[in-house]
């Protein structure tokens, strides 16, 4: 027999008296999941830092690839034919790198001197009797340098080969130098510390952020004593439930807009030309997070629980910050079978598995059970959370302990 | 239009907090339509009784039965609850709590707005539906409290200290919404330390001291348990009155007196009293307060 056998379905009021009593609410959390994430969405501050968080994830993708990608313009001036054949030479090179090089003759040497010294060029180039000089006013561009010192050689090599009977391609024949990548990965290196870094830095802010206002929205109704009403109204499990399902929501939904700006804005810009390999992490990261912050999560409504006034929770949530920092501080640092032994650690291994992947090739299985026992960690903490917070929510007066709480009668 | 016709009765209620027992074999009932007063001085085991029937107390012995079967957490779920130290979210608008705590309850969110903004109206609130909680002033908060235990039409009202806190007109609102439920059936069990206030609005009363009951039961049955007191004015002095056989005097003041009287001895006292310049003779009512303070001196 449900409820609604028993109870009559609610009616409208009355234009005069007062509702009929409506039978009891069948998903209470779903109410108290919709109260969390609206009183959330409604929060301007919460609102403000999101999207100035989202901000700075889309400007720092496009400022990394104006940098990475900007080109300059050079001038070189010259006061003799043969330098200027051999900047003319280095124009290439110059082009090759994105950048251009405009070429100026001068009359003779001072004026050449005179407009390095006053900007008009960014250098001079000038052979001498024992070689050759650049001149620059306070500094060269190391590029241009190099473009122009590789035209140099070049130009002496070629003009010594033929005073010696020979060319310059008999002379540099077998000299060149090929690198095979033997791992065609190996690229992604630097691109995937980023990632991994982001990764990290996401689990941990996130895990911080909602943890807390999950510990908070706990105290606030054992404070202000809700919690004594809400009891009355629903099993007081329900209510756990509810925030624990709203804040993930919450933090889910935060990252998962977070991945999506960032990606969008890497693979608009270009930054990275093939983006599949840190969507499938992506989309591994974003599974542990969930079953990762849930565990957390009830861990933190217990905290609340625990706590007497919002003082108590900044000397309570010491262990848990401490767990959320060696999982920020392995992903960042550890390094061959540690971190492969932290990868399969619940909690940690939210960090720890998907920069595995980023890395290299992890088996999908290894992804799979340790995914399974961050689940089941989660459910431990859930169950032993709700023992908990049943007993010491109700609980006014002083600051608890767990070993307190649980000796707690309800 | 009665809808619930449902009696709330304690068993034999004990809870012990470590060696002392606050509420010890407690037992009364609150009938359907009647408002029943809680009196007891402050650490009687009053919010402890109330905590235990809403389950929110562990229960250490006894029973609570609703409507003839031990009570259930969906019964509870429809009560109205109004604990001793009050408690809302004091960051969130009015309405805004309100619906959700209607929902908890199985409202919908239209019907539990639109019935909290009736009470709202009626308790004068109606411009502040948006305003935070804590933006009211205490006496404010606590009408928005009486409305969190109205709101979803409760079958039963459980208030802790309701009136604390309140001026005179939101006093008698409060009842005037307490009344409006009253007709339908609903059994109230109200405390409070404002014996005049007890004594003007209950029907029924339990008097607790040191965990224990005192008395309980109608209010006029309680009013006239103890010996009938006559008080009688004859002037110019009332002190002839010691020597009548039967009458026990308890006081004289000039012309006044408060007397007990033995069986069959009105009639003849009062043939003599018209000689002696009778202005005035009428039974003592004693106020609940008197009682109260009887019962637990």
């Amino acid at each position: 027999m449900t409820a609604t056998d028993r109870y009559p379905q609610t009616l409208a009021p009355a234009p005069d008296g007062p509702p009929v009593p409506p039978s009891p609410v069948r998903h209470p959390w779903l109410v108290v999941t919709t109260r969390e994430i609206m009183v959330k969405l409604t929060d301007k501050s919460f609102v403000i830092s999101t999207v100035v968080t989202l901000a700075m994830i889309a400007a720092s993708v496009i400022i990394g690839s104006v940098v990475g990608n900007r080109s300059s313009d050079f001038t070189v001036g010259t006061s003799q034919a043969e330098a200027a054949v051999v900047a003319e030479a280095s124009t290439e090179v110059v082009t090759e790198g994105g950048d251009t090089l405009e070429l100026t003759e001068f009359d003779s040497e001072d004026a050449l001197r005179t407009a390095v010294l006053d900007g008009d060029v960014d250098a001079g180039l000038v052979a001498g009797d024992d070689g050759w000089v650049l001149l620059g006013g306070t500094e060269v561009d190391t590029d241009l340098a190099a473009a122009l010192t590789t035209a140099v050689s070049e130009s002496v090599l070629a003009a010594n080969a033929e005073a010696a009977g020979t060319t310059l391609d008999e002379l540099t024949a077998g000299s060149t130098v090929t690198t095979e990548y033997l791992d065609p990965d190996a690229d992604r290196g630097a691109l995937a510390f980023v990632v991994g870094f982001v990764f990290a830095f996401l689990f941990y802010m996130a895990a911080i952020v909602f943890g807390m206002t999950i510990a908070n929205s706990v105290l606030e109704e054992k404070q202000n004593r809700v919690v004594e009403i809400l009891a009355t109204a629903i099993p007081i499990r329900q209510l756990l439930y509810g925030k624990v399902l709203g804040n993930s929501l919450l933090a889910f939904a935060q990252i998962l807009l977070y991945c999506v700006v960032g990606l969008t804005a890497v693979n608009l810009t270009g930054l990275a030309g093939d983006i599949g390999w840190i969507l499938s992490a992506s989309g591994w990261f974003i599974a542990f997070f969930v079953v990762g912050f849930t565990a957390l999560a009830a861990v933190w409504a217990v905290l609340g629980s625990l706590a007497s006034r919002s003082e108590d929770l900044q000397s309570n949530t010491g262990p848990i910050i401490t767990v959320i920092m060696v999982a920020l501080f392995v992903g960042l640092f550890a390094e061959g079978i540690w971190l492969d032994v932290a990868s399969f650690v619940p909690v940690v291994s939210s960090v720890a598995m998907p920069i595995r992947m980023l890395a290299g090739d992890v088996a999908p299985w290894q992804g799979i059970v340790s995914l399974a026992l961050t689940a089941v960690a989660a459910y431990g903490l859930l169950r032993l959370g709700e023992r908990i917070y049943q007993r010491a929510v109700m609980q006014g007066g002083t600051a608890l302990t767990w070993r307190q709480a649980l000796k707690l009668q309800a | 239009m009665r809808q619930t016709d449902a009696t709330l009765e304690v068993r034999g209620l004990t809870r012990r907090f470590g060696e002392k027992v606050a509420v010890d074999d407690v037992s009364f009932t609150v009938e359907p339509g009647r408002m029943t007063g809680f009196v007891g001085a402050n650490g009687a085991g009053k919010t402890s009784t109330m905590r235990m029937i809403m389950g929110v107390l562990q229960i250490h012995g006894g029973d609570v039965i609703w409507d003839g079967r031990p009570i259930t957490p969906a019964d509870r779920s429809r009560f109205g609850y109004m604990p001793e130290e009050r408690g809302l979210y004091p960051k969130q608008g009015i309405l805004d709590q309100l619906c959700y705590l209607g929902q908890l309850r199985g409202m919908s969110r239209g019907d539990a707005a639109k019935e909290a903004t009736r009470l709202l109206e009626r308790f004068g609130l109606a411009d502040r539906v948006k305003d935070k909680l804590e933006s009211l002033s205490l006496g404010n908060q606590q009408r928005v409290q009486i409305t969190a235990s109205l709101l979803h039409g409760p079958t039963a009202l459980i208030l802790d200290e309701p009136f604390s806190g309140l001026d005179p007109v939101a006093v008698d609102s409060m009842v005037d919404l307490l009344r409006d439920r009253l007709r339908q059936g609903v059994p109230v069990l109200f405390s409070s330390h404002q014996l005049d206030l007890v004594d003007r609005l209950c029907d029924s009363l339990v008097v607790l001291s040191d965990g224990k009951v005192m008395a309980a039961g109608d209010a006029n049955d309680l009013r006239n348990a103890g010996p009938t007191r006559y008080r009688i004015v004859t002037a110019p002095d009332a002190g002839w009155l010691r020597d009548v056989p039967g009458v026990t005097v308890l006081d004289v003041d000039g012309p006044r007196a408060v007397l007990e009287l033995a069986e069959g001895t009105r009639e003849p006292l009062l043939k003599r009293a018209a000689d002696r310049g009778l202005t005035e003779f009428a039974p003592i009512v004693p106020s609940l307060s008197e009682i109260y303070r009887e019962v637990t001196r």
